[in-house]
């Protein structure tokens, strides 16, 4: 076999979308899962629908919502769901905000109670105790559960495939297609996977440890 | 204007301890018609036995429970109307707990200051200022940039008074503020109450520092099983308190801090 370097960028020219996917994703995720977690703790009245929001989102394959939304929806709502990176993004972002709810909710019991109750004692409203007292603990106690998250949205970036982004799945297939090399250019896209997860979560969960040190957690 | 700076009135509050069974849950009534006055420069104090609703009665006066029935006021303000802006009631009292409660993630100067800045919107400087002169009350002036982790009991605890004191509140209520540290430590945290007694700082304490109460207090309050049941100057609970229950409970104390 002849060792195309070019085909080699080519499939590294995918690592941007294969990463903007997931860390966008993984922002719209805090984004949803940090309200729900709250929502779910401190307002028992409405805790039913962050249940149901968790128990939908967990339950189906993201897959089946991204063809819905993409192919279904996209011919009669061309913004926004005519964008395959949107879709994406959108579709990936709802599912990991389902997770990382209960990977917050985790942290805010972890947090405790009398943290809420002192910030109260000063003068805060609960909302503004969350912001102010709660929310920059709850970060450092969720790092282990953010950095599995984030590798998993990593490898689920990969289903954008079906959405005919060309993301690093994508171009490896399409190489494939070229080449009629059925193992290697798979294996690079795997080594280029790993060497896209591993790094952050590695580096969350060491800042996580540190941090908790600190602050004596 | 009202004569008091805080009033509670007729107050009642209960709660449940829910048990593994449904037959297990049981409802404490921890406070029972209890009302008290306190006015400006007052510093009463609160003892009597563990699970006596103390706690739950000093929690409700920074309405941090809810009354079920009664009314606590702040000055002319009645707390328990309904649509009354506790948040600001609340920036007006300050409360230290037992078990300290300091912001974990801010340093001693962050948490002293972190209301100032946020809810009472001073500016930075005045904010550090009035954060500095609380640690300067409290002399914990040396470990400002440390984290409530790596401080002792003692320091942590004059922290949560520094705290407390830092926005000048009208009153400070005091949960046993000495009764989760060595014996050792609460001496320290003691001599910065004193400081703030004999500065007129209105204070309502609970707490079963003998000597301290009767250094400083004008009215010591017997509580037991939810209900004032005598009140009166250090030297009554000292020589002969009326009541049976509070004379058994003085002697077990008195026995236990001079052995």
């Amino acid at each position: 076999m002849v060792f195309d370097w070019q085909q080699v960028i080519f499939l590294l020219e995918g690592v941007p979308l294969t990463l903007s996917i997931s860390i966008i994703s993984f922002l719209i995720g805090i984004a949803i899962g940090i309200p729900l977690a709250f929502t779910r703790v401190y307002e028992s009245e409405i805790s039913f629908a962050v249940d149901a929001y968790e128990k939908v989102f967990r339950g189906f394959p993201e897959i089946v919502l991204m063809l819905l939304l993409y192919f279904g929806l996209g011919p009669f709502f061309p913004i926004p769901f005519n964008n395959p990176f949107f879709v994406a993004c959108f579709v990936l972002g709802l599912r990991s905000g389902a997770n990382q709810s209960q990977i917050f909710r985790g942290a805010i019991r972890g947090v405790g109670d009398e943290q809420m109750i002192a910030g109260i004692s000063v003068g805060f409203s609960k909302w503004r105790a969350i912001w102010h007292i709660m929310i920059p603990q709850v970060f450092t106690f969720s790092t282990p559960g953010l950095g599995s998250e984030y590798a998993l949205l990593v490898k689920d970036s990969a289903y954008v495939f079906i959405l005919a982004l060309l993301d690093v799945t994508r171009r490896a297939d399409q190489i494939r297609i070229h080449t009629n090399d059925f193992v290697t250019w798979y294996i690079l896209a795997a080594i280029i996977y790993i060497a896209l997860t591993f790094p952050i979560a590695f580096y969350l969960d060491k800042w996580g440890n540190k941090r908790k040190k600190k602050i004596g957690l | 204007m009202s004569d008091f700076v805080m009033e509670a009135k007729n107050v009642f509050k209960s709660y449940m301890i829910k048990g593994e069974k449904k037959e297990g849950t049981k409802v404490v009534e921890a406070v029972k018609d209890v009302s008290l006055q306190i006015r400006k420069g007052d510093i009463k104090l609160i003892f009597g036995p563990s699970g006596s609703g103390k706690s739950t009665f000093l929690r409700c006066m920074d309405m941090l429970d809810i009354p079920d029935k009664g009314e606590i006021w702040l000055g002319d303000q009645c707390l328990t109307k309904p649509g009354v802006n506790l948040n600001k009631a609340r920036a007006r009292i300050g409360f230290v707990f037992q078990h300290i409660y300091l912001f974990r993630h801010l340093s001693v100067l962050g948490n002293v200051e972190l209301a100032l800045r946020q809810v009472l919107k001073l500016p930075k400087e005045e904010a550090r200022k009035h954060a500095m002169a609380a640690l300067e009350e409290v002399k914990v002036t040396d470990c400002v940039n440390k984290y409530p982790a790596q401080l002792s009991g003692g320091q942590a605890q004059r922290v949560g008074i520094a705290r407390a004191i830092a926005r000048q509140p009208d009153i400070i209520l005091l949960d046993e503020p000495t009764s989760a540290l060595d014996p050792e430590l609460t001496g320290e945290v003691i001599d910065t109450l004193r400081d703030l007694a004999h500065e007129g700082t209105t204070m309502l304490i609970i707490s079963h520092e003998m000597p301290f109460a009767q250094e400083v207090a004008e009215e010591m309050i017997f509580y037991d099983e939810g209900r004032i049941i005598e009140t009166g100057p250090p030297s009554l609970f000292f020589n002969a308190p009326n009541t049976d229950r509070a004379k058994q409970f003085m002697t077990r104390i008195i026995n236990r801090t001079t052995r």
